[in-house]
């Protein structure tokens, strides 16, 4: 197994679990549910799994199924948040969201026209 | 050999490719959302509340693309949930997204007219056919 991949599936199983739980979609999926989660195969997915509870990070539950340990809860709510923290941080010149500019594809052709031209000034 | 048309389409299988994504960039127009509840509110858009997995992977992509941004919601009674809302850029695209159906909405105004001349229409389609 590769460790790398490990890490990212890893990830990907944490912040899948923590979210269905938060949501309150379910508690303790199985390998099947997880696998249609994450539009995975599941005779890949279930190695993984394995894996996870060697790893402290899963415990199984009843049914084949799986449960987040404390410590893959936490990881998996931290690992959410840090993952898009970059990408989704508003950049220089973003305007709020009751602008103008939000009112009709025309005024956001208009704005985004502006913005080129670099005189964004609402 | 042709295969038969299928005469049991669901909702979500006629829908345009891909419209969950400007229906999820609409719903956070509307106001921002958790994830259940816009799995909740998505229904009346023709989706099913039983492929969750589907919501959240749509999520994860737009807020990669930047069209979507999450926030920690503290919760006094259960774990904490990310709360979604769209972006600048997310509302860019569902503008874009919006002109796009409308043009399909056209056309399809165009079929439903034609349709109409020889099979008679529930009253609701027919006086949609006949404004388009």
């Amino acid at each position: 197994m590769d460790e790398l991949e490990v890490l990212r599936v890893r990830d990907e199983v944490l912040q899948a679990m923590y979210w269905m739980h938060s949501e309150g979609i379910s508690e303790q999926p199985t390998a099947v549910e997880l696998s249609r989660f994450l539009a995975v195969p599941d005779t890949v997915l279930i190695a993984y799994l394995d894996r996870f509870v060697e790893d402290g990070l899963l415990e199984r539950s009843g049914d084949a199924r799986y449960v987040l340990s404390p410590g893959g809860l936490e990881s998996g709510k931290r690992t959410f948040a840090d993952e898009m923290a970059d990408l989704t941080r508003p950049t220089h010149g973003e305007c709020d969201a009751d602008c103008w500019c939000h009112d009709s594809p025309e005024a956001a052709a208009e704005c985004l026209h502006d913005r080129v031209g670099s005189s964004h000034s609402h | 050999m042709v295969p038969p048309i299928p005469t049991d389409l669901t909702t979500a299988q006629v829908l345009p490719k891909n419209f969950l994504r400007p229906c999820l960039l609409l719903l956070l127009r509307e106001q921002p959302a958790h994830g259940y509840d816009l799995l909740e509110r998505l229904r009346p858009l023709g989706f099913s509340r039983d492929d969750p997995g589907r919501l959240y992977r749509a999520l994860r992509t737009l807020e990669s693309d930047g069209l979507v941004r999450s926030v920690w919601e503290k919760s006094s009674t259960g774990p904490d949930r990310r709360m979604y809302e769209i972006t600048r850029s997310g509302m860019e695209e569902l503008h874009g997204a919006a002109k796009a159906l409308m043009a399909t909405d056209e056309v399809l105004g165009v079929f439903l007219s034609r349709y109409s001349e020889f099979v008679a229409l529930e009253p609701r389609k027919r006086s949609r056919a006949r404004t388009d």
